[in-house]
């Protein structure tokens, strides 16, 4: 099977947002996902560049196709889970 | 100009046991309109505080005396006048060793009772030829002066009586270390390592001269000043995209005609010179840290790291000093830096605007405004040749 590629940005204003703590994805990641995922780290995706959409703020990581912004560890997990599920079905 | 010589000066002082202030005092200076370096290593009388005193105001005054050409014999005169006496031994005392240098390759050395210099060249002691000189008024103080041509990969070793006195008391050590066995241990240095820095000579020689104490214990303060002569180790450091995106163009390719190592500083700079010069850049995970986002590798390039956050950091380590059981990309960037000898800056002046956002934890710097406190202090703390252009 493919693996989920989750991209996660270490661009400066991801990075003080807090994109180092969802990093520790790629040392200790949950089990059940660790052989499913892919974890690319990527330099700004230009989206915290984005001033139209104020509501979403950094740190942005993309799981798949999906944007997760003020992402945070838990939240990716989760996003990992769904998408995951969702390609099960 | 490019392929004259770079001076680097590197220095290292242990103070006696139980001091807490250097007793021996190191001054440099560079002179950049003259092409020119001085360099100053002065022992007071004594240790501690006094011995501080003495040996400060000796460095201050000899510089300026240097510094504006007059004649030394004068100068050394005022200088002994000036001396506040010692209240035990009723003399005023300081000795003093100056190298003054210039780029173009002559080079002066003036000695008063402090150890003579060791030179070094293409691995062997060389005698440089040297004249006396005495005041009528203090009679039993000479001064040595030596003027020699200096060449590329040549060294200078000042070093205070601390070093050449390192183990008396130590029955292996009978006489002490001795001029000779700093000398012997700087020739085996040299030929394991040939292009040790100054600064790693200088340090290596301190802590040997602590090996033969009693104890390990400095008896004296014991202080050195290594000058090394040779091709300057060149660096550029590209940082922010230009205001205008017609530069980007030209700004990849300084990088690709750059010679000497290349550093890029900042994510979206990193994208411009990976796109115009069809390079691949892969996240280096072997630089990751909690604080500092993590360098990436590009071919070619010697460092890639993030901008703002590394920049502010490296600003920092300049300052306290570097951390040295780290590996981040600012630690890397710090160390870049303080291995070269010219630092080209070339900094793009685009304002990142989701740095201006308010929301973001904390206050982020402007770029051009850290750059510039990073190459200040690169000049005045640590005597580095520093261009820099705005684009
Ligand atoms: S820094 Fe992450 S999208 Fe810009």
């Amino acid at each position: 099977m493919e693996k989920l590629t989750v991209k996660i940005c270490s661009g400066t204003s991801c990075f003080v947002m807090g994109a180092a703590q969802i990093q520790a994805l790629e040392f200790t990641p949950p089990e059940d996902i660790a052989d499913k995922i892919e974890i690319i780290e990527v330099r700004c995706m230009n989206h915290c560049k984005d001033i139209d959409a104020t509501h979403r703020r950094g740190p942005f990581v993309m799981v798949g196709d999906e944007l997760v912004s003020e992402a945070t560890y838990e939240k990716v997990v989760n996003k990992i889970r769904e998408v995951l599920n969702k390609d099960c079905k | 100009m490019s392929d004259s010589l770079f001076i680097e000066i590197g220095t290292h002082q242990q103070q006696k046991h139980g001091e807490d202030c250097f007793g021996d005092t190191i001054y440099s200076k560079k002179i950049p309109e003259e092409r020119r370096i001085i360099s100053i290593l002065s022992d007071g009388l004594g240790s501690g505080v006094k011995a501080n005193i003495l040996s400060s105001m000796t460095t201050r005054m000899a510089m300026k005396f240097v510094e504006s050409n007059m004649e030394l014999l004068r100068s050394s005169e005022v200088m002994m006048d000036a001396l506040p006496i010692c209240q035990v031994r009723k003399i005023s005392y300081a000795t003093f060793s100056i190298v003054d240098s210039e780029l173009e390759g002559k080079t002066r050395i003036f000695e008063m009772d402090n150890p003579p210099h060791i030179f070094i060249r293409d691995g062997r002691p060389l005698n440089v030829k040297c004249k006396e000189l005495s005041s009528p008024k203090w009679k039993d103080r000479t001064i040595n002066i030596s003027q020699i041509t200096t060449q590329e990969e040549d060294r200078i070793i000042l070093m205070s009586d601390g070093v050449t006195q390192a183990g008396l008391g130590n029955k292996l050590y009978p006489l002490g270390w001795q001029r000779q066995g700093c000398l012997d241990f700087v020739l085996k240095t040299i030929k394991k390592n040939p292009h040790i820095s100054a600064h790693d000579l200088a340090k290596a020689i301190v802590h040997e001269a602590i090996e033969k104490e009693v104890e390990k214990k400095a008896g004296d303060d014991i202080s050195c000043v290594v000058l090394y002569f040779r091709k300057p180790r060149k660096l550029l450091v590209l940082t922010g995209p230009p205001f205008d995106e017609d530069k980007d163009k030209e700004i990849a390719e300084l990088v690709s005609y750059y010679d000497g190592k290349t550093a890029i500083c900042g994510g979206t700079t990193a994208n411009i010179i990976e796109r115009e010069l069809c390079l691949k850049c892969e996240i280096d995970k072997t630089s990751f840290d909690e604080k500092i986002p993590m360098s990436s590798i590009m071919e070619g390039i010697d460092l890639v790291t993030e901008g703002i956050l590394t920049l502010t950091e490296v600003y920092r380590m300049l300052k306290e000093g570097i951390d040295k059981d780290k590996n981040n990309a600012a630690v890397r960037l710090t160390r870049l830096l303080l291995d070269s000898d010219k630092i080209d800056f070339v900094v793009g002046t685009k304002i990142n605007i989701a740095h201006q956002d308010p929301n973001l934890p904390m206050e982020l710097e402007i770029r051009r405004n850290i750059v510039k406190k990073i190459f200040r202090l690169l000049q005045s703390q640590y005597l580095k040749e520093i261009s820099v252009r705005y684009v």
